[in-house]
């Protein structure tokens, strides 16, 4: 029985992996049609999320390793961030504090609950490193694992604009202004520019993980 | 005959993160690191890598797969939101807003800087 709900989750994820391969339609990212099918049917079946955590919590200890898969990326990307270094640690040290320090001032602007406030600090970082800040903060880990998911998703439709806008034309810029803000569906949207902005976005992700990692827990702090 | 032996590669390969996340795991509690042991798996796993002490055709296979599957192992926490409804539909515009407005000025800043820094380097390099 405790098989059903993984097994299912599985099942949903490489169908709407198909369907997204297929149309690449936004709002069919596979992250938000399979959350969505699995609450439908528990609240259909009349199941709750213990039933469904006592079965599928493994899938959720995956993360760990898929994080530490990121050092592959690192490794093989490495040469990028040696050609742009100023440009990618400067313009991610610098999006990277920004972000933690609007998102909790935010936060805190609209009256937000403290365990809200740190939830909401770290969503810029890939989600692992976001929910265990977010976990030593004080947060909730699913609150900061949905914001984050709706940062990578804000940063799809509001990236391409603002690359517009701001006349963004090297492929460094376009990379670092997708991959500090929106993490892994930045680095999604960036390859669609071509393999370079895609390759600082890669970067761009994992060294705005160490500024959130060093710089949460202070910058939090002053808006307490 | 061949992609059975990637699966077998894939699968072992894998298993190599799996076993290397729950050390990096213990590490951190038991020396009390204030990192997330995935953290300190990944900076030991890339100082292996870059000291050539693992070989990246290795776990790449695995890599890859973890990676791009890494979508599904994010699931799990996501339904997790059934449990804050009263959150959701008290704080809910909030937290959007919150989430709206910070990315697009996060955007702003980092591409700002990226795109002049970037510029500057290049220009440095075709006067060389």
């Amino acid at each position: 029985m405790t098989l059903v709900w993984p097994a299912f989750t599985i099942l949903v994820y490489f169908c709407s992996k198909w369907l997204y391969a297929r149309t690449r339609k936004l709002y069919l990212t596979p992250l938000v049609v399979t959350p969505a099918v699995v609450i439908g049917a528990l609240l259909l079946s009349g199941s709750s999320y213990d039933t469904f955590d006592r079965g599928g919590h493994w899938i959720g200890e995956m993360i760990g390793p898929a994080t530490i898969s990121l050092a592959v990326t690192l490794h093989k990307q490495i040469h990028v961030l040696k050609k742009h270094a100023r440009a990618i640690v400067a313009g991610v040290t610098a999006g990277g504090l920004a972000a933690v320090a609007v998102s909790a001032g935010l936060a805190r602007l609209f009256g937000l609950a403290a365990p809200i406030v740190d939830s909401l600090a770290p969503k810029s970082a890939t989600t692992p490193v976001a929910v265990s800040v977010s976990g030593a903060l004080g947060g909730l880990s699913t609150i900061t694992a949905v914001a984050t998911l709706a940062t990578g998703l804000t940063g799809m439709l509001v990236g391409p604009l603002l690359v517009r806008w701001m006349r963004i034309r090297s492929s460094v810029g376009r990379g670092i202004l997708l991959g500090t803000a929106a993490h892994s569906a930045g680095i999604a949207k960036a390859l669609e520019y071509d393999a370079d902005a895609g390759a600082c976005a890669g970067i761009a992700m994992v060294c705005t993980a160490f500024v959130t990692l060093c710089a949460a827990g202070p910058i939090v702090a002053l808006f307490r | 005959m061949k992609s059975a032996k990637k699966i077998v590669k894939i699968t072992l390969q894998v298993g190599f993160f799996v076993v290397m996340s729950r050390a990096s795991d213990l590490a951190v509690e038991a020396l009390r690191l204030p990192i997330p042991g995935s953290i300190l798996g990944l900076l030991a796993l890339f100082a292996l890598l870059e000291l050539n002490i693992v070989k990246l055709a290795w776990i790449e296979l695995g890599a890859e797969w973890l990676v791009a599957q890494m979508l599904l192992f994010f699931v799990p926490a996501t339904v997790g939101i059934v449990r804050y409804k009263p959150l959701i539909e008290s704080s809910g515009a909030a937290i959007l807003v919150t989430i709206l407005l910070s990315t697009a000025v996060v955007m702003t800043i980092a591409g700002w800087v990226g795109e002049r820094l970037g510029k500057a380097s290049r220009e440095e390099a075709a006067s060389l």
